[in-house]
């Protein structure tokens, strides 16, 4: 963590694990905890979400760094939002499903990167003037995840490739975005799920 | 005795920095922690308001970035318009409320004077969509001889 916002947001962090992926088709068990997940769903609960303590502390991270949640949801209410949308938490690969079932469950959005091509130790700075991050330019301040070597992504966005995980990834750096009032046993417990999802564990 | 000299012309700039960055630290924890607390009454107003929607305004589209002093205080005080927009809306609605629900008794106690009054249960604030309404008894012939009475409708089971 750069000392700048170290100081300015006490308790913001950046965990990271490491775990592999050999297969890449979905996993039944995983699919089927998904879809138990999403049929407890509805509409008033999808809103009453923002009142609970892990929510409300990305929703009020997300205000103090300029963004309106309302515009720009937090990861868990944008899933839940998918859900609603969709009708279901529909399987897509076991990456993704991974990530998905590690966000319902514990609220905390959780990145992968390709492990090759990432070294940690990964922190959260604010990027300098004209930085690159995944090939495009960034205002200076913007809030940027990082390596030891290299930008990685903005803070709460997509990892884009060749850094993201993707179908030809075996080795997983999964990243859990981690904001001050949020517990660092509920980042571990976010990793730990994605990582047993992933790998089959 | 000692005494102590104070240079009233002195501005700001001749103060030391070390002087300064604890109260803008110290700013700035203020604001952070009063935009945490009006968003989470925020929240809950939005909850209380279920299933209508409020129409708050809204921020543009941004990057997330460390923000300055001056626009947290300008977060802090579009939260506080917010928050009393939410209210404001809240209180017009109950009020709509009392109203439906007032109506709604007339009518109970004096249906010939409310015909073919309608109100539905959201306006009363009560979950279902059930519709109170009054209608004639026995159709046509009720009506040619001013036998009116309030019923509920049960509502769809799948309402869109």
């Amino acid at each position: 963590m750069s000392s700048e916002v170290a100081a300015e947001f006490p308790g913001l962090r950046a965990d990271w694990i490491d775990c592999a992926c050999v297969d890449h088709r979905c996993d039944r068990g995983v699919g089927e905890r998904l879809a138990l997940l999403a049929s407890r769903l509805n509409g008033r609960q999808a809103l009453e979400l923002r009142q609970q303590h892990v929510p409300a502390a990305y929703r009020s991270f997300l205000r103090q760094v300029g963004i309106d949640p309302d515009q720009q949801p937090t990861p868990i209410e944008q899933a839940v939002l998918g859900r609603l949308l969709s009708g279901g938490n529909l399987p897509q690969d076991r990456i993704s499903d991974g990530l998905l079932l590690a966000l319902l469950e514990t609220s905390v959005p959780v990145v992968a990167f390709d492990a090759a091509l990432t070294s940690p130790p990964i922190e959260i700075r604010g990027a300098a003037d004209n930085e690159l991050v995944a090939g495009v330019g960034v205002e200076q301040g913007t809030l940027i995840l990082t390596d030891s070597r290299q930008p990685l992504c903005q803070l709460f966005a997509s990892p884009q490739p060749p850094l993201a995980a993707g179908a030809k990834s075996d080795r997983l750096l999964l990243v859990a975005i981690i904001v001050p009032d949020v517990s660092a046993i509920v980042g571990d417990e976010a990793l730990t799920i994605a990582a047993a999802a992933i790998s089959g564990g | 005795m000692a005494a102590l000299l104070i240079d009233q012309s002195a501005s700001s700039e001749m103060l030391p920095s070390f002087a300064l960055e604890p109260c803008e630290g110290a700013a700035r924890r203020t604001l952070r922690t009063q935009i945490a607390q009006l968003d989470r009454l925020l929240s809950a107003a939005s909850c209380e308001a279920f299933p209508d929607r409020l129409d708050l305004p809204a921020l543009a589209a941004r990057e997330p970035r460390i923000q300055s002093l001056g626009e947290l205080e300008l977060l802090r005080d579009g939260l506080i318009g917010s928050l009393r927009e939410a209210r404001d809306a809240l209180a017009a609605r109950e009020l709509e409320r009392a109203a439906a629900r007032e109506l709604l008794e007339q009518m109970l106690l004096d249906p010939a004077k409310h015909r073919r009054v309608r109100i539905s249960q959201r306006e009363l604030g009560v979950g279902g969509c059930g519709v109170w309404s009054v209608m004639p008894r026995l159709g046509p012939m009720g009506r040619l001889m001013g036998w009116w009475r309030v019923k509920l409708s049960s509502g769809c089971p799948l309402a869109t």
